[in-house]
């Protein structure tokens, strides 16, 4: 039909310009070698610099520059329909608009709304406050506030969920890879099938988990059915009910975190050296000690990076809950709330803001897990070299 | 002599009972063990037989209470209904056409990608210059920010291209070595090659592309596989990406027509057993490499984080 | 030696290679102007749009519609495509959407319109209900293709089988109300609410409004609207007189009508509710409003034009001709002269029979009044009125009087 471009028609262009910037690309590493040679660096430094080339110049075009553009957006209010941003007379009120909390006392018969009131200062249209929570302190009642809910309870929500399932799909990952080390026979197949989850398409795992928490038909409320009939409740609606769908995602999220750790796990139980286990079995050491002061020290690498690549992984949730649709009012994962900032209500500039404290968020993180492993990760070089001292 | 074959003998019978009972305790220790891996075989194994169960079944058997394992009749049909209602989004759209796109992008990404990965891993581990363990630092640290971050403005930078809706932004980037950890996993590959092979070989004659190609690259098989095992399923499941960029629907890849089944067709009840039909397809091709290339696989991805 | 020819040889491939590197998607000369032409429809759909186009194309003599279908994710697609310009020259807007009139990013075709006598570019002969949501921002911004009243479906054996009279269009909404009770029992139930038919209808039948027309205010709160939310939460869910929600989500809503569970079902004018098989169905107007109309929300959508496009006049061309033949191939038309029986059978023969029933409930249908940020109107609206009170979670002042404040946050300021 007329509307199809054709399958050619859409490939063609894309792989000649493909093609044309390999070629380019090689073109400019000979020349920058060639450049570099001329001014007179070593072949050595000449080579190694033009063959990292492919990575500074992405990096530059990638990476800094939109980093770079996304900081400036942040300032900005920009509607994805617009031609080019709009100033912003508050130059920081993207950030205070995610960000604003207010706590106001709540009087008999006052509507939270009423009392908390919008957002003061220069803004370019009403942000009004919204509850969040109600509480009681020393006898009086309080409603706490904020201008963007939906995006704290989407933080809140994906903490959380890094928090819990982080921890517990490590200690998961730990023990099948301990299981696994106890010299069972086939070894590569077990390893094997527990990396399975791991391999299957994200989307098609969070249709699965869909279909398997379907409250009315889905597999694990036939599971429980006795216990529902036991406890006599009702069947739990997993990703509906606004206290389980936490839960659900990180059920979810467990099946699939084992494998890769393990794999990761296993080869680092295996690279322990023997000789450190019969010493310990000499000086009477039993099964706890030798795992606590030989397999977790040993393994320390191992789990910090498998600690540092899941935080990543888990505060930047994004396909599952794409295709698995939950109340916003629950929370949603940051990033695709972001995303739906971006490209669904087309606010660009907030989704900027947005983004770089989901960034900053991430960084901290991963800065208190490195901060946190000089005290817990054990290198085998350093021990060299402190031997060697 | 009598003695201590006595003592042996008494010694035999009071040792006896312990051993016996260790020899107990192992066996014990060995079938709870044996019982844990299968349990988690089950918990691993159950969602998937599910998943191809269901996309084996009639719509009514989905109701069907107690839920069957082995659908009755088997309906191999779903595949076939799934791939023509696909065709009954929009004229031109084909199953075929869907899995051309898919792979077109998959493939051009996941050359491009290990090839440029191999050529930076092989410059950050061969060559000192001056800036080296910065930039690689630097590198390193692009793993933290998240895509969130860049996702607008690389949309705007694309816009100024004039190459929005076209599968450029999916592939053509990849040239540029845009996965931090695959250059990590291949430096740590090339780091353990010892430094004589190349020496030799400059003794030769060879110049450095040639080593690369014809040294270095042979040598980090396990590592080059296990990426491309890697590239591959990313590539296959990105889902982000097509979303943002493309909008014509005859040039979908598979993980956006699979939302079809969520969305457009299926107004009133999910069609469950076309949507696990879907995922099993989806899921097949990366089980399939996987399988294949699983034991260069594991290797090669475990040699970096263990030893980084 | 050979390094400089290896050099020289890749330097030639560059230079061959570079010029075949297209810039970007360009169209290919042609004598006539390509105008690309959008809209959501499936495919069934989609084959008759694509004959419509087909018959324009052949006598055309300056332009030719190419036409995509973007049935999934049709707002989103369209909005990324508009904001990277490769948006198509005309499209489809559903009335919400019509709000990115405010954004310029679609063409005011007033000055077209005042030079123009052909009936489709008439704004006289269209319903001004309907139109208000082409005429807005100063501007006409497109043209109505389609008025769908909500009007009342009936299944006339289960009122036989209750002895009960049919609905008239002297219903009031007490004696809807009873009849909804009075015809619930085991096999049945009377009546079906689920977010749909809006809640805006029966504001409004109540003399409520949700925007005001100066779009000013969002008076939610008024005792009118009130007695008209009341109405909605008194029937939604409640398995007295409705479908609950748990048997709607198993069932499905319009599927429960068809599967003569359900009495009364009230859906748009254009739905095949009356033409299911073994199904005996009546059409009537929706229940009086307090001024003795049958108030009723018009479900209405417009064809309208890429500000961007190249080619304004002949995309103007293209939109007054697509609108003309569409008005001829959906019901019901927006126009005034074009509501007859003798048109709406011509355009669907299967609403023979009820086209009477119709085409009464056509002239007191009502569209919404768009302002420019609808869709956070919508969401609010959605989100901290509909939702919360269709499921009790407060009084339907409460909800009225904080949902107002919210509401009122996002309409125009003047």
């Amino acid at each position: 039909m007329k509307g199809d471009p054709g399958a050619f028609a859409t490939y063609y262009p894309t792989l000649l310009r493909y093609v044309g910037v390999a070629v380019g690309l090689a073109i400019l590493m000979y020349g920058v070698y060639r450049l570099l040679r001329a001014l007179g660096a070593k072949q050595e430094s000449a080579t190694g610099f033009s063959l990292i080339l492919p990575w500074i110049v992405g990096f530059v075009i990638f990476t800094a520059f939109p980093i770079g553009l996304s900081f400036y957006l942040s300032f900005t209010e920009y509607n994805i329909l617009w031609d080019s941003p709009k100033a912003l007379e508050d130059k920081l009120f993207n950030y205070k608009r995610a960000l604003s909390i207010k706590v106001v006392e709540l009087h008999e018969g006052e509507r939270p709304i009423q009392v908390l009131g919008t957002m003061s200062g220069n803004t370019p249209e009403t942000v009004r406050y919204r509850e969040l929570a109600q509480f009681t302190f020393r006898g009086k009642h309080y409603v706490l506030g904020a201008t963007d809910g939906y995006f704290l309870k989407g933080v809140w929500l994906t903490l959380r969920y890094a928090v819990i399932s982080v921890p517990l799909g490590m200690l998961g990952a730990l023990g099948v890879a301990l299981l696994l080390n106890q010299n069972i026979k086939g070894v590569g197949f077990w390893r094997t099938l527990y990396y399975v989850p791991a391999v299957l398409p994200a989307a098609a795992v969070a249709l699965l988990w869909f279909w398997i928490f379907a409250p009315n038909r889905g597999l694990i409320n036939w599971f429980l059915k006795p216990l529902y009939a036991l406890l006599g409740v009702e069947p739990l609606g997993w990703f509906t009910d606004a206290s389980l769908v936490l839960p659900s995602f990180i059920i979810m999220g467990m099946w699939g975190i084992f494998g890769a750790n393990t794999v990761i796990l296993l080869a680092g139980l295996k690279n322990i050296p023997k000789e450190l286990y019969e010493a310990a079995a000499i000086d009477g050491a039993g099964n706890w000690v030798k795992f606590r002061r030989i397999t977790i020290p040993m393994l320390s690498p191992a789990l910090f990076y498998n600690l540092v690549t899941n935080t990543i992984a888990a505060l930047t949730v994004f396909t599952q809950q794409a295709f698995i649709p939950t109340n916003r009012e629950d929370g949603w994962f940051v990033n695709w709330f972001i995303y739906n900032e971006a490209f669904n209500y087309g606010h660009m500039g907030y989704a900027s803001a947005l983004g770089w404290m989901l960034a900053v968020l991430v960084i901290l993180l991963t800065l208190l897990i490195f901060r946190s492993s000089s005290a817990w990760v054990f290198y085998e070089g350093a021990r060299r070299q402190e031997g060697g001292a | 002599m009598s003695t201590s074959a006595q003592t042996l003998d008494r010694d035999a019978t009071m040792i006896d009972p312990l051993a016996q009972r260790r020899r107990r305790m192992d066996l014990l220790a060995r079938v709870l063990i044996y019982f844990l891996l299968l349990v988690g075989a089950a918990i691993i194994l159950i969602p998937v037989l599910w998943m191809i169960s269901t996309s084996l079944k009639t719509e009514s058997q989905l109701f069907v209470y107690p839920p069957k394992w082995v659908p009755d009749p088997i309906e191999f049909s779903n595949y076939v209904d799934a791939w023509n209602s696909l065709g009954s989004i929009a004229p031109g759209l084909t199953f075929w056409r869907i899995i051309g796109n898919t792979l077109f992008i998959t493939v051009l990404a996941m050359f491009a990608e290990m090839f440029s990965a191999a050529v930076v891993a092989y410059g950050f581990a061969r060559f000192y210059f001056k800036g080296r363990d910065v930039i690689f630092f630097i590198m390193l640290a692009t793993m933290m920010i998240p895509p969130t971050l860049t996702r607008v403005p690389a949309f705007l930078i694309w816009r100024e291209l004039g190459l929005l809706n076209t599968y450029d932004p999916l592939t053509v980037p990849a040239w540029f070595a845009w996965g931090p950890t695959y250059i990590f996993l291949l430096r740590q590959f090339f780091m353990t090659i010892p430094r004589d092979m190349e020496d030799a070989a400059t003794v030769d004659g060879a110049n450095p592309i040639q080593i690369f190609f014809y040294i270095m690259l042979p040598l980090v098989k396990p590592a080059f596989l296990a990426i491309g095992v890697l590239s591959f399923q990313g590539n296959w499941n990105n889902f982000e990406s097509p979303l943002i960029y493309l909008n014509t629907t005859q040039m979908f890849p598979l993980v956006l027509a699979i939302r079809f089944f969520q969305e457009s067709l299926s107004k009133e009840a999910p069609k469950w057993h076309y949507m696990m039909a879907m995922a099993t397809m989806m899921a097949a091709p990366i089980l399939a490499l996987f399988f294949v290339a699983q034991r260069y696989f594991i290797e090669g991805l475990t040699v970096g984080a263990v030893k980084g | 030696m050979t390094k400089y020819l290896r050099s020289a040889v890749l330097l030639l491939l560059v230079a061959a290679l570079l010029p075949l590197v297209p810039a970007g998607t360009k169209a290919l000369a042609q004598d006539k102007v390509t105008l690309r032409v959008t809209n959501w429809a499936g495919v069934d759909e989609a084959a008759e749009f694509q004959a419509i186009v087909d018959e324009i194309n052949a006598t055309a003599t300056d332009f030719e519609l190419v036409y995509e279908p973007k049935p999934d994710d049709y707002y989103v697609q369209l909005q990324t495509q508009l904001a990277g310009g490769t948006a198509p020259d005309l499209f489809w807007l559903d009335q919400n959407h019509m709000a990115w009139a405010y954004q310029d990013v679609l063409l005011d075709i007033n000055s077209y319109l005042e030079a123009d006598d052909r009936g489709a570019a008439d704004p006289a002969d269209y319903y001004p209900g309907v139109w208000q949501i082409v005429a807005l921002n100063n501007g006409i911004y497109g043209l109505p293709w389609i008025a769908q009243p909500v009007v009342l479906y009936y299944n006339k054996d289960i009122f036989d089988e209750m002895g009960m009279d049919y609905p008239t269009a002297e219903w009031t909404w007490d004696q809807f109300q009873q009849a909804a009770i009075d015809l619930t029992n085991e096999e049945h139930y009377g009546f079906i609410l689920n977010s749909w038919p809006p809640i805006h209808m029966f504001i409004w039948s109540m003399g409520g409004e949700v925007v005001s027309e100066d779009l000013q205010t969002s008076p939610i709160d008024t005792p009118e609207a009130i007695a008209g939310a009341q109405l909605y939460a008194d029937m939604i869910y409640n398995p007295e007189c409705c479908a609950p929600e748990e048997v709607i989500a198993e069932e499905g809503n319009a599927e429960m009508f068809k599967a003569g569970r359900v009495a009364m079902f009230m859906g748009g004018a254009a739905d095949d509710l009356d033409r299911v098989e073994g199904l005996n169905v009546g059409v009537s107007p929706v229940p009086q409003d307090v001024n003795g109309g049958n108030t009723t929300f018009a479900w209405t959508a417009a064809t309208v034009i890429n500000a961007d496009t190249e080619n304004p006049d002949l995309a103007y061309e293209a939109l007054v001709q697509l609108t003309e033949a569409i008005q001829n191939w959906k019901i019901v038309s927006p126009r005034i002269s074009q509501t007859t029986i003798e048109h709406l059978v011509a355009s669907e023969p299967r609403k023979e029979a009820n086209a009477e029933a119709i085409l009464a409930a056509v002239p007191d249908m009502r569209a919404l009044r768009i302002i420019p940020r609808q869709d956070e109107w919508d969401t609010i609206f959605w989100e901290d009125f509909q939702d919360p009170l269709f499921h009790g979670e407060d009084s339907v002042e409460n909800l009225a009087a904080d949902a107002r404040i919210l509401l009122e946050d996002v309409l125009p300021i003047e």
